[in-house]
């Protein structure tokens, strides 16, 4: 569904925040996209979104395609008029609105029909949003908070929905509710999942695929149990030392070669 | 006691002007970001397009607003195209200060075209003193006020119930997420200038008729400024309420302090409101959760 070719993305225009990244999501899958803080992650959400050129950001070279159409250059109402939509990082939730004027601006670019159908959905998806319908969002705990951004982003009629660390500050049981609904939109209704995550071992859970980005660029790529079994990914991602500690001068000296390697 | 009536009834009508004029800045302010210095100007340029229309077509009053206001809009626009979108992305200081030149620019453009002496200009308003109780009012005083009230509903349902009001405030709350929604926010910024411009054009004519329209009117906009803080610069209902409050204390100060407190007392205001309550009477804290 989607397909990002050889991108590279400055920050005004000196800043190399991505570079040469090239990644797939086949529809009707979920795919991880995992890496630590400032590998560029969100910068890549962006692009697709089209909101790089509010933070100064450019995509100097490569292409992004949507079934095949070119995407990059669109305005982000057009990106989100063909169904791709974005749950950004932290929420960012219309604090000063409703939770439900927070949803119908969800629906902005759907007719009012398909938008009071997709509030329906949402409300049945999560019937703590529907409690707390009239309330400020801006007011509500981090993990409703995470649900309505979900559910705002999902009546947007999406085809492919990115979410930017869904589980970011949330606590273990509510990060559950939200990836056990990302899991059965993708069974139930065959929406396409990009997900973005630092945690890695509930991403490859998760995810069918995954691409590990590492300093802007993609380090390692592969289905999801195999990463799982990688054992690079167990030591620098899932935290499993393997048997005996090695000393920090050889793990630097490893990440070192792994990066000119790949 | 009556002339405490009088002291209040003309403080409102005063009031109502300030209050519509503060209603355009709380407009653009609450979806830009952006103190638009040059809505006085955009006040007085709306009035001597409203008159020449006037002179012209000798039409009465909502006939006249009928015109007045689409053309108040399409100038509101070509504003917003002209001088403020290309400035899009720049720091808001940037933006202000582009205001303060269109404002002068305005100025100079009305007087060059009007010229600068004043003009009687009733707006197809009848002149006959209407009495409500035992205060008495010129009909043009009270449909400033009633402009006030219709105003003030009108923008709180628009905010509250239109897509396109619930939009303008997403775009206060959070661009980027609006953005992500696919709100266009450049088009709000638009609609924002336009339906400011439109609250200018009826609060120009109404005041035009209610004292004289002469160069000086932008100045209004400079003295509407307590109100837009009283009401705090982002809510657009405030500061309809904030106007009238300024407007009743202005001239309570008038008659029972000393004539010159009246131009003083409402930056009184400004700074008490500033010091106690520095997001005014309606505006929003920013909501933080700890």
């Amino acid at each position: 569904m989607l397909a990002l070719k050889n991108i590279q993305i400055l920050y005004d225009r000196a800043i190399e925040a991505v570079r040469d990244v090239s990644l797939e999501v086949p529809t009707g899958q979920i795919v991880a996209l995992l890496g630590s803080n400032g590998a560029g992650k969100s910068t890549i959400l962006k692009a697709i979104s089209g909101v790089l050129y509010q933070e100064d950001g450019e995509i100097m070279s490569g292409s992004i395609q949507l079934e095949g159409e070119q995407i990059s250059g669109r305005t982000p109402r057009d990106i989100v008029e063909k169904g791709v939509l974005q749950v950004p990082e932290g929420r960012a939730l219309f604090a000063t609105l409703t939770v439900e004027e927070n949803l119908l601006m969800g629906g902005f670019t759907r007719s009012r029909a398909e938008t009071s159908e997709g509030l329906e959905r949402v409300y049945q998806m999560f019937p703590r949003v529907k409690e707390r319908r009239t309330q400020i969002s801006g007011y509500l705990s981090g993990g409703e908070q995470q649900m309505v951004a979900i559910g705002r982003a999902l009546m947007g009629k999406p085809r492919l929905l990115m979410l930017d660390e869904p589980s970011l500050g949330l606590a273990p049981q509510i990060v559950d509710t939200i990836f056990d609904a990302v899991i059965a939109l993708n069974r139930d209704t065959g929406l396409t999942v990009l997900l973005v995550e630092q945690n890695a071992q509930l991403a490859l859970q998760t995810a069918s695929y995954g691409y590990i980005i590492e300093n802007g660029r993609i380090v390692l790529d592969g289905a999801a149990e195999k990463l799982r079994a990688n054992d690079d990914v167990q030591e620098f991602y899932l935290g499993f030392s393997g048997g005996e500690r090695r000393s920090m001068r050889d793990v630097k000296h490893y990440k070192r070669r792994k990066r000119w390697l790949s | 006691m009556d002339f405490f009536l009088l002291l209040v009834a003309t403080g409102l009508v005063s009031g109502a002007a300030y209050g519509l004029i503060a209603m355009g800045f709380a407009l653009i302010f609450k979806s830009t970001g952006v103190v638009n210095f040059a809505q006085g100007e955009l006040v007085m340029l709306t009035a001597y397009i409203s008159f020449s229309l006037y002179t012209t077509f000798d039409l009465s009053f909502f006939p006249l607003m009928l015109v007045t206001i689409p053309i108040s809009m399409l100038i509101g626009l070509v504003l917003e195209r002209l001088f403020i979108r290309p400035m899009l992305g720049e720091p808001i200081f940037a933006i202000v200060m582009v205001t303060v030149g269109l404002a002068v620019i305005l100025r100079g453009v009305t007087i060059m075209i009007w010229g600068p002496d004043p003009f009687n200009f009733t707006a197809g308003i009848p002149t006959e003193v209407v009495y409500i109780g035992s205060v008495p009012f010129y009909p043009a005083q009270l449909y400033l006020i009633g402009a006030l009230a219709v105003m003030t509903f009108a923008g709180w349902a628009f905010l509250r119930f239109s897509r396109m009001g619930i939009a303008m405030r997403a775009v206060a709350a959070n661009e980027t997420a609006a953005l992500l929604v696919g709100i266009s926010v450049s088009r709000i910024h638009a609609v924002a200038w336009m339906l400011s411009a439109a609250i200018a054009s009826v609060a120009g004519v109404l005041f035009a008729a209610n004292f004289k329209l002469a160069p000086d009117l932008w100045f209004q906009g400079l003295k509407s400024f307590p109100a837009v803080i009283l009401g705090g610069l982002d809510s657009v209902i405030g500061s309809a309420v904030a106007g009238l409050i300024i407007g009743m204390i202005e001239n309570l100060f008038q008659g029972y302090v000393g004539q010159g407190l009246r131009e003083i007392s409402g930056f009184i205001v400004i700074v008490i409101v500033l010091m106690v309550r520095p997001y005014g009477l309606f505006g929003s804290k920013d909501i933080e959760r700890v």
